[in-house]
């Protein structure tokens, strides 16, 4: 039997400069060379200053880590010449980022959103072993250290929005935290 | 990231402590291609002692997952816990791999 929940809400990454994500009123702000051994270094730099109660432990920082290595990686080439620019603002409600790399940008965007779509119809569909073609997003620059899975789970946890800039070099990102009743 | 080996029976088990990230996943990956050359069949992953995996990680199970399963040999994840647990739940891959909630059941499963 299919399962429509995967397909019922099917979220895609979007292209949106004017996206409110990408206002930087208020936010702090670090930049980083692009030194490779130095991304989780660079991250927990980020994510000290969240407070602990929207920490999840280290999703928030794992999550993080993510989008930086890839403008560092991806964006950036690990080219240590180039910055990467992030600006950042968490407090009990929200996390919210950009990152921005000076690389040529996120050119395989649209190729991502369908391979993400035949993904979930692979889920809907309960069909394990067409998803095993699904289950890893290749690029011809991908090397074998490459997950190709980040931006699944990326989309997913940041639910207020996921949203990369014209140039497709800079992505915004907004994780909402509801409040606990008591 | 440590890796040891254990054997029960004709279950090799791979039990791996500290964070699969991006630097240190491919260990994983190659230490189990060297045991399929060793003609091993049956691989238990325990990640009891695992807290923190990145998509490199989810990567290299992945790798491993799809290379056992092509072979029709077997693999059982267990122990997956806290925010390892979340990560595989955000990337919709608690169906994908063969888990259980403890190595007991993984022996068990093994033998069905």
């Amino acid at each position: 039997m299919s399962d429509k929940t995967y397909l019922s809400e099917i979220k895609e990454i979007r292209v949106d400069e004017n996206s409110p994500l990408f206002d930087k009123t208020g936010m702090l702000y670090k930049e980083f060379s692009s030194d490779y051994r130095q991304i989780r270094y660079y991250t927990l730099l980020i994510v000290q200053s969240a407070p602990i109660e929207i920490k999840e432990i280290n999703l928030l920082e794992q999550q993080i880590s993510e989008v930086i290595k890839n403008a560092v990686k991806h964006g950036n080439r690990s080219n240590p010449a180039k910055k990467v620019r992030v600006w950042y603002s968490f407090d009990l409600d929200h996390a919210h980022l950009i990152v921005e790399d000076e690389g040529e940008g996120f050119k395989d965007l649209e190729k991502w959103n369908e391979f993400n779509r035949k993904r979930l119809e692979c889920l809907a569909n309960q069909d394990f072993e067409k998803l095993a073609d699904f289950v890893s997003f290749r690029t011809a620059k991908s090397d074998e250290n490459d997950g190709g899975n980040a931006l699944f789970a990326a989309l997913e946890y940041w639910d207020g929005g996921f949203v990369f800039n014209s140039k497709r070099n800079a992505v915004a990102m907004l994780k909402k935290f509801p409040h606990k009743r008591h | 990231m440590e890796l040891k080996i254990r054997k029960n029976g004709e279950n090799y088990i791979i039990d791996v402590n500290g964070e699969m990230d991006l630097y240190n996943s491919y260990k994983l990956k190659e230490l189990v291609m060297k045991m399929l050359e060793k003609k091993v069949e049956r691989f238990i992953i325990n990640l009891e002692n695992v807290d923190y995996i990145d998509s490199s990680g989810i990567g290299a199970l992945i790798y491993i997952c799809s290379t056992i399963k092509k072979m029709n040999l077997k693999l059982i994840i267990t122990n997956i816990h806290g925010s390892v647990k979340k990560v595989i739940e955000l990337t919709k891959l608690m169906g994908y791999f063969p888990i259980t909630n403890s190595i007991e059941e993984a022996i068990q499963q093994m033998e069905e």
